[in-house]
């Protein structure tokens, strides 16, 4: 589905990242962990065709990557509602955007929407305005509308990296849950470790300066997933293996 | 209704309180009224004189809201473009900067001299004072957009015009409103500099004729007017804020 192809990419004579390969197939759901500043989020930026590459190509579902694509969307950190617009008009927003609801769609985009926003929990909210919910729910809203798109692909970049360890928990699994119905790939930034291996098939581990894929490590866990996992010896060795590769091995032998 | 009549209840005793003390002090140690003269004997004046305080109300009322029209006409799209581009904006706000180091009552009289006498000078004159801060505050409110609203935009394939649109102008309402506000304030006064220099009718032109027959209680009058008609237009765009952008009034508001 996605394909980075030896890919490279310079701000100046900072080189995010150098020389990053890496294939996900369709449906696949790959995690991304690293130091700050290892290139997580320019990597996202690239597939999500926000900024180009310096050398290198990234091919979405046969075609190269050259600027953002209907079929993908993309989750930020913070919830980037827009504060004039309802919950309902915020999870529409792409969509009118790309002129895609309009006229007798749009009623089927809203009616969407709205079942979307039930299953998140959000029924009753349609018509609050961003500043009038919790963080959390604003994260909600800001998931729900880039799951309206449709995408065949979601780049979410430490969706939950602002909530609070509770909503963290429930918000992951609600996500696996959604992800589970659809046909749809999803790379997902955290710095969070057992976030990355509960959720994700594969971890990428990433080294910073320049970013480079240091290893990817294969989640063994069945699924559904669930936090009773977290004791299994399966979960604790690839969580073990990623801390060595972040901290060079550093931790392995502290304690 | 209710916790706006008790939100203006300080406000109001303030005034009432003021004008008190001034009518005592005035009474009580026998000011003359020529040089200050008390409440009761401005609104008596002004009352007194009320069909003709009514016409130059009028026409002051008329140059303040062309000069403030001509203020929003020309400063939100002048904003847009100065938004758009740092070149653009390089090029033009020293020229802004410098149409606001020039003291207006320094151009009124040429203004008056190139134009002719009638109302153009004074709506321009008027416009001069009161669009700058519209234009600062709605470019302030089209560069604050958080760069993440932007990627969004782009993610969703929007183009420079319709991220204009739909994410930077609606972002920069409540500034815009805060631009308003001050703009409104300041066209009372571009409009009273006007009359000043060259008018035959308004409040502006009423002061000065009234100052020059001693009638200084009817001066005062106009004065008070015009407070009112600043409060007035004030409170009427703060109204038109709520009404039509309710998000715009909320929590997080910048400082008008
Ligand atoms: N637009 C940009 N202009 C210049 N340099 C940039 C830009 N975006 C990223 N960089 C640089 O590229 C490097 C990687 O940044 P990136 O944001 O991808 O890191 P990250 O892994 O997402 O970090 P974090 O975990 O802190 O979010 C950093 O050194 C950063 O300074
Ligand atoms: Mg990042």
């Amino acid at each position: 589905m996605i394909r980075l192809d030896r890919v490279s990419k310079s701000f100046g004579s900072v080189e995010a990242l150098q020389d990053v390969s890496l294939t996900v197939a369709a449906g696949e759901f790959v995690a991304i962990v690293g130091a700050s500043g290892c290139g997580k989020s320019t990597l996202l930026r690239l597939v999500a065709g926000l900024v180009p590459t310096t050398a290198g190509r990234v091919v979405l579902g046969g075609t190269a990557v050259t600027e953002p694509r209907a079929d993908t969307a993309m989750v930020f950190q913070a919830a980037t509602l827009l504060p004039w617009a309802d919950v309902l008009r915020n999870v529409t927003f792409p969509l009118r955007l790309m002129r895609k609801a309009k006229g007798k769609m749009l009623g089927d985009t809203e009616a969407r929407a709205r079942a979307l926003l039930a299953t998140a929990g959000l029924a009753g909210f349609e018509h609050r305005l961003p500043r009038e919910l919790s963080g959390g729910m604003q994260q909600r809203v800001a998931i729900c509308r880039a799951l309206l798109q449709d995408p065949r692909v979601l780049l979410m970049d430490e969706p939950f990296g602002a909530l609070d360890a509770l909503t963290r928990e429930e918000m992951s699994l609600e996500l696996l849950r959604i992800w589970q119905g659809r046909e749809m790939a999803v790379v997902f930034v955290t710095h969070s470790i057992p976030e990355a291996v509960l959720l994700a098939d594969r971890v990428v581990v990433m080294s910073p300066r320049p970013g480079r894929i240091a290893e990817i490590i294969e989640v063994g866990l069945p699924r559904p997933r669930s936090f009773e996992q977290e004791g299994s010896p399966a979960f604790q060795r690839a969580a073990q293996r990623i801390r060595a590769l972040i901290y060079g091995g550093r931790v392995a032998h502290a304690a | 209704m209710r916790p706006s009549i008790r939100g203006a209840l300080p406000s109001l005793i303030a005034v009432v309180a003021l004008f008190a003390i001034w009518e005592g002090a005035c009474r009580g140690f026998g000011i003359r009224p020529f040089i200050l003269p008390m409440p009761s004997l401005i609104a008596a004046e002004t009352w007194g004189a009320w069909p003709v305080v009514l016409n130059h109300t009028l026409a002051t009322f008329g140059t303040v809201m062309w000069g403030f029209a001509a203020s929003v006409l020309i400063s939100l799209p002048l904003a847009m473009l100065i938004a758009s581009s740092p070149a653009i904006s390089a090029a033009i706000y020293p020229l802004l900067v410098i149409t606001q180091s020039i003291p207006k009552v320094a151009l009124a009289p040429i203004l008056i001299v190139a134009l002719g006498a009638n109302e153009l000078p004074r709506i321009i004159v008027t416009f001069l004072v009161a669009f700058f801060p519209l234009v600062v505050g709605t470019v302030a409110g089209l560069l604050a957009t958080p760069p993440e609203l932007i990627e969004l935009g782009r993610a969703c394939r929007a183009g420079k015009l319709q991220e204009l649109l739909r994410i930077r102008l609606p972002f920069a309402v409540p500034f815009v409103f805060g631009g308003l506000k001050v703009a409104a304030a300041l066209a009372v006064v571009g409009a009273v500099v006007a009359e000043f220099v060259g008018a035959d009718a308004g409040l502006g032109y009423l002061i000065q004729t009234s100052m020059a027959f001693f009638r200084t209680p009817l001066a005062f009058g106009a004065v008070v007017l015009l407070a009112a008609m600043g409060i007035v237009l004030f409170q009427a765009v703060s109204i038109a804020e709520r009404v039509l952008f309710p998000w715009s009034s909320g929590a997080d508001r910048p400082v008008a």
